[in-house]
């Protein structure tokens, strides 16, 4: 059955423009036709995956891998060269918290506000402000403007809203480091819970410990291209022998 | 390339997303400053001061109750040339959401648009308060068609935002060149004068200006209080719904690399 699969990356591409003096004035533009020579750097290079329904997929790489331009691709920011992202159901992405917060509104109207670009609509927002507002800990600050908050209470704030933005498919961007351990561990059960209920999540983080307590299964993205797949105790060890391995070679 | 329709769609699915976005622009705006909201009044008011004082005092003229001739139109106006000038930054202003968050990208310069267009309507309250005051309204069934040359108004800025904002994440220069653009385009429209007094042999040309049709049927409504001339609510209907495809369409080509230039 086609339903099987929430993601289906297929051969994807994508290359980015490294402009080494970008022109964006008209001046520039037309005068300086020299100055803007740039080199096209391949970011991903044929990328294929597939992820099940229900599943908690981890995407690893050393920095600068493509692992943040395929989520962004999932999450439809960015746009493949070729290829094709197909996916099924509500897409939900983690990627920034707190986008669209104005500092001198309320907690409450700036949920209204950051929900709203996950695409809830009022109904939907409304029936989970009580849970929003718990989860936050934020109990009566919540009618203060956001400027007064500390930076931990804005952050909690927008997790909150985030991680209860129902979704068939959430996608994570190393923001699991949230608040104080109590409200880190917190954020965790949440995630685990959201997994039993069937959700679909693609994390990308560094944190070993994070993605093996999450993630049944990891995808190691090297140089644009799959490298391995498998269960996170299986790749993880190979990964860390070769991020020495890269080191030693830098050095 | 999505289809119109899928479009229209996902807009629809995110309108929470463009109720508060318009609930931002508007009272987030003047949050912090002592006066808050009432700039929204504030600042139109002393432009009308300003030019009737320039129009009637220092070059006069001989149209009666110039200040109310200039307040119909400089109102809309102010709508539109705002959006011209500073609509066109608004995928600028966003570029945090942009580049982190998906959503429908037209939803940021439709948020623009109508939280400017709803500043108007709470101008019209003066307006309307005004003309009563001056004893100017004396055939209100005329203004069942203000709704319709608002309409039209609205397509034709929404549609150039859309063709501008888009643009502007191109280039940066476009910014500069709207302000400039803009000061030009109110002189050109008969915003503080009237169609007569444009010299015979131009008249065709200032009409080939959308705006020109726009202020004249507004005119007309409220200052004349008489029914605009077919002619030119068929001129204003074309360019604003032409306006509109155009900017709708050349929106669709450019909004997937918006988060790669921004």
């Amino acid at each position: 059955m086609q339903d099987e699969y929430s993601i289906e990356v297929d051969n994807i591409k994508k290359s980015f423009k490294v402009f080494y003096d970008r022109g964006f004035t008209l001046k520039e533009a037309s005068l300086f036709k020299k100055r803007r020579s740039y080199e096209t750097r391949t970011v991903i290079d044929g990328l294929s995956f597939k992820v099940k329904k229900g599943e908690a997929v981890a995407l690893i790489g050393h920095n600068g891998c493509g692992k943040s331009t395929t989520l962004k691709m999932l999450t439809r920011i960015l746009y493949p060269d070729s290829g094709t992202i197909t996916m099924h159901g509500r897409v939900s992405s983690l990627l920034e918290l707190g986008a669209g917060f104005h500092s001198d509104m309320t907690g409450r109207e700036n949920i209204f506000i950051n929900a709203a670009i996950f695409g809830l609509t009022h109904k939907e927002i409304k029936a989970r402000m009580d849970d929003i507002i718990e989860f936050s800990e934020l109990g009566e600050y919540i009618d203060n403007p956001v400027r007064t908050y500390s930076s931990g209470m804005y952050m909690r704030l927008a997790f909150a809203v985030a991680i209860n933005v129902d979704a068939d498919i959430l996608l994570i961007d190393e923001i699991l480091v949230v608040g104080d351990a109590a409200f880190q561990e917190k954020c965790f059960c949440k995630l685990e819970e959201i997994i039993e209920r069937g959700t679909t999540i693609v994390l990308v983080s560094h944190e070993q410990q994070q993605i093996e307590r999450i993630c049944n299964r990891c995808i190691w993205i090297c140089d644009g291209k799959v490298k391995a797949e498998g269960k996170p105790s299986e790749i993880n060890p190979m990964y860390l022998e070769y991020l020495a391995k890269r080191e030693k070679d830098l050095k | 390339m999505e289809s119109t329709l899928d479009r229209l769609q996902e807009i629809y699915d995110y309108r929470e997303m463009i109720f508060t976005q318009v609930h931002r622009n508007i009272r987030g705006r003047y949050k912090g400053s002592a006066l808050g909201f009432l700039w929204t009044f504030l600042n139109p008011l002393f432009q009308l001061i300003v030019y009737t004082i320039l129009f009637s005092v220092i070059m006069r003229n001989n149209i009666e109750q110039y200040s109310l001739f200039l307040f119909v139109t400089l109102i809309p106006w102010i709508f539109f040339g705002t959006c011209m000038s500073e609509g066109c930054g608004c995928l600028r202003d966003t570029e945090d959401m942009i580049k982190k968050v998906y959503f429908p990208r037209e939803v940021i310069p439709i948020s623009y648009v109508v939280s400017q267009f709803i500043n108007m309507l709470l101008c019209f309250t003066i307006v309307f308060a005004a003309l009563f005051i001056a004893g100017r309204i004396t055939n209100p069934a005329v203004f069942i068609y203000l709704p319709l040359i608002m309409m039209i108004e609205f397509s034709l800025a929404l549609g150039l935002v859309f063709i501008f904002s888009a643009w502007a994440v191109y280039l940066r220069d476009v910014k500069y060149m709207l302000s400039i653009i803009t000061m030009a385009w109110q002189f050109m429209t008969p915003v503080m004068y009237s169609v007569d007094m444009i010299p015979g042999n131009l008249v065709k040309i200032f009409y080939l200006n959308p705006m020109t049709s726009v202020i004249v049927a507004y005119r007309d409504i409220l200052y004349y209080q008489q029914t605009p001339e077919i002619d030119t609510l068929a001129i204003a209907c074309v360019m604003g719904a032409g306006f509109l495809i155009i900017g709708w369409h050349l929106f669709n080509k450019l909004k997937r690399k918006f988060a790669e230039y921004l």
